[in-house]
């Protein structure tokens, strides 16, 4: 997809976001679709940001994590508002449209899927478990250590 | 402008993205249900081939909306840090790194024996050195290609991740933390596994259950998927890839002398 062409497909499922928002979580459609335009800057500076020669090595969605990271932080001047403002859209409403697109290509995966070994299937579980449950072990440990828990 | 104007596809995002948000939160007997998950199944019923309501171009389009989509939760995620980041580092920088550990081994240590006790071969190592996310199939891609063993094995795994990686993680995030034994900061951290989706997967049930907690679980998670992302193309191709070869050659070894 080319930059145009992304930025109209941020914007428009940034709307389909404040629909789901204002449907589910009971907030009025305005101050949820405030809440997505701010996203939608945020997420049009770090993909604009992640298109730079020399910041190319990283993914965009590592950029857009900082650039949300130093927007909500004292180092920007105006990060209270910010943050006010894009707590009116809950964070839940924001995966649903994420997980409908996701579910919506699956067909596509389908016949590969079929023609790997069942053993994958197990496999996964456990990889996906595996890095879930040691890494919230260590965390548990090293976080009683510091004296945060 | 071809995606943008797939208007069927996203006619019927929009239908399922309302409909489950009607439904709301549920609960199957302690795995707390989201919106999100009855999204994926209902776009998944909805993509099956067999029905013929969604071409191949249409689920081509939807993969391309999921990456955009993905950058706004991203950014929604990215807000929790800011405000939270100096607390972390301060309180939490040890934490921060040592649970990386976990996120990095931990795939090869669960994966890989079981992966060699169902007798894969060399498709193991590609399989289980990483949740296997884009970033993973290029560094395999690299260094093995994608028509080896191991190349077959990620391949193999990014599929099973785009099919089900967040729905288990949702009912595993759920039991996890019903057991009460971890605390919601470090399953928040455990949460952090490189891959926006199954992360927010993993956090609905964690901020569920401790909502008054919510705004340090969503900083701790998404700053622990931030040093993933950031240190994780680093790991994975000087760490993990050669110890899940290493481990694959020690355990083979074990198994032939047997």
């Amino acid at each position: 997809m080319k930059i145009l062409e992304t930025i109209f497909v941020l914007i428009l499922v940034a709307i389909i976001m404040a629909a789901g928002n204002s449907m589910g979580y009971k907030i009025d459609i305005i101050s949820s679709l405030e809440a997505l335009a701010v996203l939608v800057v945020i997420s049009i500076v770090g993909f604009l940001l992640s298109k730079l020669p020399g910041l190319k090595k990283f993914p965009v969605i590592l950029w857009v994590s900082v650039v949300a990271a130093v927007a909500s932080s004292p180092i920007f001047p105006y990060h209270k508002e910010l943050v006010a403002i894009t707590d009116q859209v809950s964070l839940l409403a924001v995966c649903t449209p994420v997980l409908a697109y996701a579910g919506l290509a699956i067909g596509k995966d389908l016949a590969l899927f079929k023609n790997i070994s069942w053993r994958i299937i197990p496999v996964s579980l456990a990889v996906f478990s595996g890095t879930f449950i040691f890494a919230a072990l260590i965390a548990q440990v090293t976080l009683h250590w510091e004296g945060v828990i | 402008m071809e995606v943008l104007k797939d208007y069927k596809l996203h006619l019927i995002a929009f239908l399922v993205v309302i409909i489950c948000e009607l439904i709301g939160k549920q609960f199957i007997w302690i795995i707390a249900v989201f919106p999100m998950l009855y999204a994926m199944i209902f776009g998944g019923i909805i993509s099956l081939p067999k029905l013929k309501i969604l071409t191949n171009k249409n689920m081509q389009n939807a993969s391309l909306v999921m990456m955009v989509t993905l950058i706004l939760l991203v950014a929604k995620l990215g807000l929790a840090v800011g405000p939270k980041i100096d607390m972390i580092l301060k309180d939490a920088k040890l934490a921060l790194i040592f649970q990386e550990l976990g996120h990095f081994a931990g795939t090869i240590l669960l994966g890989l024996p079981l992966a060699m006790l169902l007798g894969m071969k060399r498709e193991a190592v590609g399989a289980t050195y990483s949740v296997a996310r884009e970033p993973n199939i290029a560094i395999v891609a690299d260094k093995y290609g994608l028509d080896s063993p191991e190349g077959r094995g990620v391949m193999a795994m990014y599929i099973c991740g785009t099919l089900y990686g967040a729905i288990w993680m949702s009912i595993l995030a759920s039991l996890i933390a019903q057991l009460n034994i971890l605390h919601p900061y470090a399953l928040a951290m455990g949460a952090g596994v490189g891959s926006g989706s199954m992360m927010a997967a993993s956090l609905a049930p964690i901020s569920a259950l401790y909502p008054e907690l919510s705004e340090n679980i969503n900083a701790y998670a998404t700053t622990a998927n931030l040093m993933s992302g950031m240190v994780g193309i680093y790991i994975y191709t000087l760490f993990s890839l050669p110890f899940a070869s290493f481990m694959y050659d020690t355990l083979a070894r074990l198994r032939r002398n047997k």
